[in-house]
């Protein structure tokens, strides 16, 4: 008796996950390991999940942005949030290398649409670029302001990047030496989350961080200028399967939502929310919405 | 097969990295071994010696507790305390080490039949030379087998010293993944792959060897 309890209980506890995974009218957003990009995830979740009857899955913690498209262009995810700079990263042939926001995004639409079936929406209204970032009081005892000033000091200076930089191609270190004219003298490589604290303890003496993050204010680093426009823009944008859009016709204009809405300073403090004040992603993106009027 | 040539250009183009990252990683995989092994064995057989259970378990409690903190979460929180960079990334594969170490020598020595133990009482051997000379050659397969599973899977983890800035293989595969090159993924995996499979022939090779030699010892002595 005991065993065929069990037996059942196994049995319905699969039939249970196979049925999550099923999914017929689930929309699956993904969302990468940096905060930002799981708040946006979660303000489409509620905006979906409150204008029709789909029932929205998020997948947070992707590692990066590469994995993401691959998930979006084999269909396991229909929806994610990506930055324009994003085509300097090998995903198809003939990018251009330009830095006029206007024309990456240009790129970023019509190659993602050619070659992978995506539709590429408008940006969502901030961007969050590299920053070249220090602490305050490095900051003032070398009198830096922008990342020129860096040439005489960047050699007894230890950097901290994320993963993925010291290997890009246009945007990444050799580029950015050629770029600038020197290097520094040693560099560490780390998860994105972790450079903040690293200045901050003075384990490194300058980080490359992304400029939204609410860390450099809590930190109290200072980012640095890109006086001589050496990053590319990386204006944030809706992505989603072009199939997904047809399939489920009002999802456009619920994407479309927040076109131009949300700027630097308010994702910031979004990020903030959750990063600082450690509140969880989707009540910081419910109540966004509802201060927006977008929600009941 | 044009992914074949490309793939040599870029050996060719960045095996020197690639063999600094290879060093990194056995370095920091190794030193977490043998210090893992310089702290566990001696004190799974001190564990082996006490009377009193309450401390064996507790040892044994607090081995299982570093095994299941999650690698990111401790890297996290040794930041303030030992920095990035091999410090923090060495003394968390050193901690996950201990349990499989503690575990298997402790078992090796309690594997040791009793009846062994007193008729080499009855020799006159004192706890010392009953330790070196019965005791830790019976349970040398035991500590070995610890040895090299420990040393497979620390290999294996090495990757995510990545995340901390210690470099090694996972710098590969972790900028791989974010620049969307392939090439980099499976060559830091293959490596990987590789050195653990490599390190576990030669322990095994090793085994081998000093099992003759103490067999040889142990008749010797008897």
């Amino acid at each position: 008796m005991l065993k065929r309890l069990l037996l059942l209980a196994v049995l319905s506890a699969l039939f249970a996950i196979a049925a999550a995974c099923g999914g017929g009218e689930t929309i699956e957003i993904g969302a990468q390991t940096y905060t930002e990009t799981k708040i946006m995830a979660y303000i489409n979740q509620a905006l979906i999940e409150d204008r029709t009857d789909y029932s929205v899955n998020v997948t947070p913690d992707i590692a990066a942005s590469p994995p993401v498209i691959d998930a979006l262009s084999t269909g396991e995810l229909d929806i994610g949030l990506l930055y324009t700079g994003e085509i300097f990263n090998n995903h198809f042939p003939g990018v251009e290398d330009t830095h006029d926001p206007e024309e990456v995004l240009r790129q970023a639409q019509e190659g993602f649409n050619e070659h992978y079936d995506f539709n590429w929406f408008d940006p969502l209204g901030w961007e969050n670029t590299y920053a070249m970032t220090v602490r305050k009081d490095v900051a003032e005892e070398l009198g830096l302001e922008k990342i020129s000033d860096l040439k005489d000091v960047a050699e007894n200076m230890r950097l901290g990047v994320d993963t993925t930089w010291l290997e890009r191609e246009i945007d990444g270190y050799p580029a950015f030496i050629e770029h600038y004219g020197f290097s520094f003298g040693e560099e560490y490589s780390m998860d994105i989350n972790l450079v903040y604290e690293a200045v901050a303890n003075e384990e490194v003496d300058i980080v490359l961080a992304y400029s939204t993050d609410p860390r450099i204010l809590e930190f109290d680093l200072q980012m640095l200028e890109d006086d001589q426009q050496f990053f590319p823009p990386y204006d944030a944008c809706i992505v989603a399967r072009n199939e997904t859009l047809e399939q489920y016709p009002e999802l456009e204009d619920i994407l479309t939502l927040l076109t131009g809405e949300i700027d630097e300073e308010t994702i910031t403090r979004l990020n903030y929310e959750v990063d600082i004040e450690q509140r969880n992603p989707q009540d910081v993106a419910r109540e966004f919405l509802q201060e927006k009027g977008l929600l009941e | 097969m044009g992914w074949i040539s490309d793939y040599i250009l870029f050996l060719q183009e960045r095996y020197t990295d690639i063999l600094i990252l290879l060093g990194e990683h056995l370095y920091i995989a190794l030193f977490s071994v043998i210090l893992g092994c310089l702290f566990a064995i001696p004190l799974g057989i001190l564990l082996t010696k006490l009377k009193r259970g309450v401390v064996t378990s507790a040892a044994f409690t607090v081995a299982n507790i570093f095994q299941t903190i999650p690698t990111i979460a401790l890297l996290a929180i040794m930041i303030p305390f030992l920095g990035i960079g091999m410090k923090p990334a060495i003394f968390a594969l050193f901690l996950y080490s201990l349990l499989p170490l503690l575990r298997n020598t402790y078992s090796g020595i309690k594997s040791v039949d009793p009846g062994v133990i007193e008729s080499a009482k009855g020799m006159g051997l004192n706890a010392g030379q009953r330790l070196l000379q019965i005791e830790l050659p019976l349970a040398f397969p035991y500590i070995m087998s610890g040895l090299r599973l420990t040393t497979v899977y620390i290999i294996s983890w090495t990757t995510l010293a990545a995340l901390i800035g210690a470099g090694g293989l996972g710098d590969l595969i972790l900028s791989g993944i974010g620049i969307n090159n392939k090439f980099l993924i499976y060559t830091g995996a293959v490596l990987a792959i590789g050195l653990a499979l490599l390190t576990d022939f030669v322990l095994g090779r090793v085994e081998k060897k000093l099992s003759h030699v103490s067999q040889a010892h142990s008749e010797t002595q008897a």
